[in-house]
Order: structure tokens, then sequence, then C-alpha cells
């Protein structure tokens, strides 16, 4: 697993990465262990689509006993204040 | 079941050592558990091959993550055994590939991912409609411990149907090649679903398993769709019966010696140091 991940947004609004030659998208893993808890940060996966991205987060970020997970294309984060960093690309500002 | 649905000693399980201490005989529940926790362990021995060199990272952590729930089921299946008599360590350590009840389409390794996709959505579909079966029947242990291992499947469920529409939409080779192996593994998969025998009309008697239609409503139910998508059906497959096995609730063969190796653990007991 890499870091990056285009802007461009494929089916679910992942950025594609056709340099897998498997035409995945990044999608953000948030989770939080209790209810209240903040929904937190956890990760990234490369997945070709929502259901598999569903699949590949849950088994790959299961050491812990997650109350709540879900994830999130990459492509679909609006960065807010910064143009540096995975999520900068996805500025809509201009 | 008399006493089946939380008795010490099924009438359908059989299960006491005789006098002289010899392994009991096992009756259709002990041969029904057994043919699921052996096609689970064999599962999860196919899944692991691909630990390293499937599609991606993600893919890989994923088949490591079901041969470690597979295996993780088998062993509580197994557990059930002493329920009835058995010893589940002498069971899980000491049988021949010969003595091996599990579903044909694992004997040997899946030659292409192909063929694990289609184990995802055939083989192991297979056993999550069989264990839906057994947990909604009168067998306590059954009851109380089937339905955790049914909502890890479910994201088995997921992964096989995601991977199967991928590769059936792709076309080419790929969709070729996954028609083949689901093909390949659907007679033998429903012969060992449907069993059909008399020691399966047992255990819909006495233990409140699912009659042989049910479980094949169930079956068409969860896999139809991914079948059609490469042009298959069920209703054109007929179970594969020929050289059926009463005993092992299976057809003729056996898991390759290697991976029953495996199974047994073999060579990590070989390693245990006093």
């Amino acid at each position: 697993m890499s870091a990056g991940g285009g802007g461009r947004v494929a089916r679910g609004g992942a950025g594609t990465r056709p340099r897998t030659g498997l035409h995945e998208g990044v999608y953000e893993v948030f989770a939080r262990k209790r209810r209240g808890d903040p929904l937190r940060h956890i990760g990234y996966i490369d997945a070709p689509g929502d259901e598999l991205a569903r699949v590949y987060a849950w088994k790959t970020y299961d050491e812990e006993n997650w109350f709540e997970m879900c994830v999130v294309p990459r492509g679909a984060i609006i960065a807010v204040n910064r143009s540096d960093g995975p999520w900068g690309r996805n500025r809509v500002d201009r | 079941m008399t006493g089946a649905a939380g008795g010490d000693r099924a009438r359908t399980g059989h299960g006491a050592a005789d006098a002289t201490g010899a392994a009991p005989e096992p009756g259709p529940l002990a041969r029904h558990i057994l043919s699921l926790a052996d096609t689970k362990r064999l599962l999860g021995i196919r899944y692991s091959d691909w630990i390293l060199g499937s599609p991606s990272i993600e893919t890989g952590i994923a088949a490591s993550a079901m041969a470690q729930d597979e295996w993780g089921h088998a062993r509580l299946l197994y557990s059930m055994l002493k329920r009835l008599g058995f010893d589940p360590v002498a069971v899980e350590q000491d049988r021949p590939a010969g003595r091996y009840y599990s579903a044909p389409a694992l004997d040997d390794p899946f030659p292409d991912w192909a063929a694990f996709v289609a184990a995802t959505v055939i083989v192991d579909g297979a056993l999550a409609v069989a264990l839906e079966s057994f947990a909604h029947g009168s067998f306590a242990l059954a009851r109380s411990r089937v339905p955790k291992m049914l909502a890890e499947e479910e994201f088995h469920r997921q992964f096989g149907a995601a991977w199967f529409a991928r590769l059936a939409n792709a076309g080419g080779e790929g969709a070729a090649r996954l028609e083949g192996a689901a093909r390949a593994m659907l007679p033998t998969t429903l012969a060992w679903l449907l069993p059909g025998d008399s020691a399966y009309e047992t255990l819909v008697a006495e233990c409140g398993l699912w009659e042989t239609a049910r479980v094949r409503e169930g079956f068409e139910a969860r896999v139809g769709a991914e079948l059609a998508a490469v042009g298959l059906s069920l209703d054109e497959i007929p179970p594969a019966r020929a050289g059926w096995d009463p005993e092992r609730r299976r057809g003729p063969g056996a898991p390759g010696e290697e991976a029953v190796e495996r199974a047994r653990g073999d060579r990590n007991r070989a390693l245990f140091v006093e």
C-alpha cells in the first residue's frame, strides 16, 4: 500500500490508481472504539470499489474491537485550509 | 433428535468409546460436523495459499483474515464433537487424508485467482448455507456458536460477490477462467451440500436441519446472481453423486497429503519443545 492517489474521481468518488493495473481507488478509513468517541482517521486502503473497500478496511484494521468504522473515497474529501498532503488536491476553491 | 437440543450424547452422534477404549464410529450428527469442520479447515488452507501473491496487498490481507476465520470456525466445530464423545484433538491431529470429509472442490490447490474467487462464492457460500441450517436446528452448541460464525462470514460473502462481479464484468480471459472454475466446483459442491441420503434425512428428522429443498433454495438465493453473471444456473448443473461415500458424505478422492499435513499441524507439533 502506498500513499498518494489521484485527484480524479472514479466510481464512488475514489481517486483512480491505474499504475497498479487494478484501477483501484484510495479510501480513507475512519473508526471509533466506543459510542460517543470522536471518529478517528486510522488509515487508508486501496480498493476497486465501495464493496471491497468495506471488506478490506474491516479486515485490514481489525486490531481493535471497533464500535463503528466507515470508509470515504479520498476524492470525496474536500480540503479546507491546506493544499498539500493527500487531501489538498481535492480543493474546490478555483 | 432425542436430547439433541442440549443433551450430552445425541443419538445421532453416537460417540461413546466402547469398553476397549476404541474410537467410536461417528453417527450422522458427528459426520455432519466433520463435514463442516474439515471443509472449513481445508478452505482456510486454500485461502492461505494466496496471502502472498494475490492481486493487491489489501486482497492478501483479506485472504489472510478469511483463512483465520475459517480455521477458527473449524476449531469451534471440532470442539463440538466432544459433546458427542469424541476427542477433538485426536480428530484434528490423527486422521489420514482418506478420512477427511471435506468438500472435493478443495482437494487440490486453486490453480489461479479466478478459482479462489469462485470458491469464495461457491464453497464458502455452500458452507454458510449449511451452517445457517445447522444454527436453526436443535443441537444446542450449533445454536449458540454458529450465529457468530455466520456474522463473520458476511464479509466473506461481500468479498466473493464483489470479486466475482469484477472478474465476470471484465470479460475476456478472467471471466472465462471464472466460469470454468465455477463450472468445475459446482457439481461436487452441490452433492456435498445436498447429500440427500438417509443420514441427512435422519438429521432433518432428529436435529431439525433444513430439508434438502430448503437448503437448495438458500444456496440459490446466495449464489444465483453471481452465477448468472457468467451464464450459469444451478438448474443446469446436477450434483455429482458418482462414487458417493456415505461415510465421508462426499464423492471419491481426498485432499492432497501436503494439505492434510498442514491441516493436522504436523510440522507445528514437530517444533514443540517440552
